[in-house]
């Protein structure tokens, strides 16, 4: 390529005209909803905020109508981060199905290869030995630990707070340290498999949490101290966002979110799964439906899963970590769903097997993608910063939206 | 060529000296030709020269000033979030902020297409203006206030509220709507609180009888108990936070809240226009707690007056030739003294090193020492470390309040000033009046 090739900025094909208003052709409305979408009255304007902002959680993008300050109207965009995890999981064996599953949701990963390998156990009638049952439990609790005080942490930012995060990094870390010790990542961690898990406990991951957890109660209460009886922060969220409880029934809710609008909903109880009967905990649960309550709930789950995790490490039995399976899954036709209860919700998965090694047809169920729907209704008639409070109190991650 | 084998200081030199030859040259006939009529004009005119050499001094300190502002910030907030902060370029990473300035200025200078392109170029300008403009009026000591003059309090209302044309005009030639929001924002809430600000210390105007500021600094003589925190403790309240809203730090940033509107009227900016925008909100937070400790923390007055009656008198003239000599001797005397210690404490310890270490101590000592001297002995260079030892610790308290507190939300922010600031001063005023009308002043 020359040099007198090369398209610059004055070249009349590529110049943008000085009085030009839009650099794109408006989109031509194709349902009701979009046209009334489409439609600017008097005052209003769109603000696009995504994919590339500060604050939208990775790569979501937003139109928000706005008449001055009040949002109006809201859109969300999906699909920037789409890879077409189902389909590609139905091209490849059980076993590597499960690592396709791990970034789903690069925040709380454990929770995503959960709940394939109970569908893929209930289709093959596995029967997980207990130690790796309670193996299970520690890692899911301690994910959850690390995925809510990374949510206090950006609730915190998003109201623009900046030191809350970095404090709640350092629980994060030491957690995502501890499961490095013993899965060998610590963000994708491909630790459970069909049937148990990869690796019994080791040295150093035991002596780590032990150490933590000398400590973690009184840390957590000095991080939640930083924010939560800030009269600002409090002020910002509560009676913001209020969901009601039937509203969120009907709109598919589930997890802490759901649990803020009174509705004392947790797998973990209702639906038990691995030894989680044998254990004691509450399910705490807030009636006002905001965004205070939301995190609250959440705040208050971490305490819960420190107890839990307390309690398996006083119980947890001896023995094998994995079944003994052939090297090969061939399940009988058939189909199955196993979910378990995540730090955002239910997390599930539908497998259809066909006879072969391979998921004929897998469906996964992200709680986000559901949460993310009540943005819209939530901050209509709110302000601008009201949108990033309620989102950052439905706390989606945008791995497991896009799938 | 001889010029390729030059090193970089001797081709500076090469330049510079022949330069500096010609231009000594022409200055020497010059003033041998016009220096009595240079000398009858600047003595005619004396108060525009004195304007002039303030603004352009006003200006030459504003720049580090902001870049030890920024510095503060990094490094306090990096110890708040338990991070180590900036520690690579200096001493402790000092000089960070500087290589900022640094950056900014060799960065593009990028104007969008389809901005309007003169109050694009301007809104900077006005904005970093209307900051060092407001340093005019700053009595750092009785003897060192640039512009002391008697209306000084409204002239830093004045000039101080001309920064919000700035930020409006950056924020509607941007030709972005996070620039459009951030600049309308910024009006709102400076005009909100420009009102509370304004009337808050109406009480103290009408307890000295001034509009000065070295006046008002100079009531406060005696006790820190005359300071007019104590003496007018509401209007210290309301002004404080209104000059929080007015410098645009958190928890009022909302005109630059970047998890909402990215970075406000900045939005577009890069280059050194964003570097103005940058060094003038540190200038307006110095210049807004200098504001602060002049009007209601005794400015520089210091707490307790102590009357050391120092005794410290040496008749430097007696020692005659002995003084050159003394002066010439003392610091190699002085780095042998803190190098002899360095020397023997280990034998790791070449000479050298040694020798480097004892001259820094020394050299630190030796500061120390004239400073402590110059503190008892000089009023204006006590005067001026009491006023800046109370500007900085209410340029920490807005650095840790950033540290600390999220953002307000825009309404809640405009009616707390609306709906309490303002009722409040208001109140603040009559309460004043009514006492100085009862007991007199």
């Amino acid at each position: 390529m020359t040099q007198q090739m090369r398209p610059s900025l004055d070249d009349p094909r590529v110049a943008i005209p000085a009085d030009s208003t839009w650099y794109e052709p408006a989109p031509i409305p194709q349902t009701e909803r979009q046209a009334e979408f489409l439609t600017l009255r008097e005052g209003e304007m769109f603000v696009n905020m995504g994919p590339q902002h500060p604050s939208t959680h990775g790569v979501l993008r937003v139109i928000i109508k706005v008449n001055g300050e009040k949002v109006v109207d809201l859109d969300p965009v999906l699909g920037y981060l789409h890879r077409g995890v189902e389909k590609l999981c139905e091209n490849a064996d059980y076993h590597q199905a499960i690592c396709y599953t791990d970034p789903l949701e690069y925040v709380a990963s454990l929770f995503c290869e959960a709940a394939p390998v109970a569908a893929f156990e209930k289709l093959m009638d596995v029967d997980v030995p207990r130690r790796a049952q309670y193996i299970r439990v520690l890692t899911m609790e301690l994910n959850r630990i690390a995925s809510h005080t990374l949510f206090q942490g950006w609730m915190a930012l998003d109201l623009g707070g900046i030191t809350p995060i970095l404090w709640a990094f350092i629980e994060r870390d030491e957690i995502v340290d501890m499961l490095a010790a013993l899965t060998g990542q610590k963000l994708l961690y491909n630790y459970y498999r069909i049937g148990g898990v990869n690796g019994d406990l080791n040295h150093e991951f035991m002596s780590r949490l032990g150490t933590w957890m000398s400590r973690a109660a009184a840390q957590i209460d000095s991080n939640l101290a930083l924010i939560n009886e800030n009269e600002i922060f409090v002020r910002r969220t509560r009676g913001l966002g209020v969901l009601d409880a039937k509203t969120a029934l009907k709109m598919g809710v589930t997890g802490p979110n759901l649990r803020a609008s009174g509705v004392p909903y947790d797998l973990r109880r209702d639906r038990p799964y691995l030894v989680y009967p044998e254990l004691e905990f509450d399910v705490p649960t807030r009636d006002e439906g905001d965004s205070l309550a939301r995190y609250l709930v959440r705040m208050d789950e971490i305490k819960q899963s420190i107890r839990i995790i307390d309690q398996v490490l006083h119980e947890m039995p001896d023995g094998p970590v994995m079944a003994k399976l052939p090297r090969l899954l061939r399940p009988r036709p058939g189909r199955a769903f196993g979910a378990v209860e995540g730090p955002r919700g239910v997390y599930g998965t539908y497998a259809i097997s066909d006879g072969t090694d391979q998921p004929f047809r897998m469906r996964i169920h992200d709680p986000s993608f559901v949460h993310l729907q009540l943005v819209g209704p939530l901050t209509k008639g709110n302000l601008i910063a009201d949108t990033m409070a309620v989102m950052a109190s439905l706390d989606p991650v945008m791995g497991g939206v896009d799938k | 060529m001889a010029w390729n084998r030059l090193t970089p200081a001797g081709r500076a030199l090469a330049v510079l000296l022949p330069v500096l030859a010609i231009g000594g040259g022409l200055t020497t006939v010059l003033l041998a030709t016009f220096g009595g009529a240079i000398a009858a004009t600047i003595g005619a005119n004396l108060p525009i020269v004195r304007f002039l050499v303030a603004a352009v001094v006003t200006f030459l300190i504003s720049v580090p000033v902001a870049f030890l502002l920024i510095y503060m910030e990094m490094k306090i907030i990096a110890l708040m979030n338990l991070r180590i902060g900036p520690d690579r370029i200096g001493p402790a990473g000092a000089v960070m902020s500087v290589v900022h300035g640094l950056k900014v200025l060799m960065k593009e200078d990028y104007t969008p297409p389809s901005v309007d392109v003169p109050v694009f170029t301007l809104a900077p300008v006005v904005v970093y203006l209307a900051s060092f403009m407001t340093l005019l009026v700053i009595p750092f000591a009785p003897e060192l206030t640039s512009m002391g003059f008697e209306l000084g309090l409204l002239y830093f209302f004045a000039i101080g509220g001309l920064s919000v044309v700035g930020l409006m005009m950056a924020g509607w030639s941007s030709f972005n709507k996070y620039s459009l929001l951030g600049g309308i924002r910024a009006a709102a809430q400076a005009i909100s609180y420009e009102i509370p600000l304004t009337l808050s210390v109406v009480g103290i105007v009408i307890l000295t009888g001034t509009l000065s500021l070295p006046k008002i600094v100079a009531a406060q003589d005696g006790s820190f108990l005359d300071w007019f925190i104590f003496r007018q403790p509401l209007a210290a309240i309301i002004f404080f936070i209104a000059i929080t809203a007015e410098a645009n730090r958190t928890p009022f940033d909302n005109a630059e809240a970047d998890q909402e509107i990215v970075a406000g009227f900045a939005t577009e900016y890069s280059g050194m226009r964003f570097g103005f925008f940058f060094f003038a909100e540190y200038v307006n937070v110095f210049v807004v707690s200098a504001l602060f400790s002049a009007v209601f923390l005794g400015g520089s007055n210091p707490p307790i007056h102590v009357d050391l009656h120092p005794q410290i008198l040496i008749d430097l003239s007696a020692l005659g030739i002995g003084l050159p000599l003394i002066a010439g001797i003392a610091p190699v005397l002085g780095t042998l003294l803190f190098a002899a210690p360095l020397w023997f404490a280990s034998t790791r310890v070449k000479g050298w090193q040694a020798l480097i270490g004892g001259f820094l101590i020394f050299g630190g000592v030796s500061t120390a020492a004239i400073g402590l001297w110059a503190f008892v002995m000089l009023p204006p260079v006590a005067s001026l470390i009491w006023f800046l030892m109370k500007t900085f610790a209410l340029v920490f308290t807005f650095v840790w309040m950033r540290g600390t507190l999220p953002r307000a939300r825009i309404d809640q922010l405009m009616g707390f000033a609306w709906k309490w600031l303002l009722p409040a001063s208001l109140l603040n005023i009559f309460a004043t009046a009514f006492a100085v009308l009862i007991a007199g002043r």
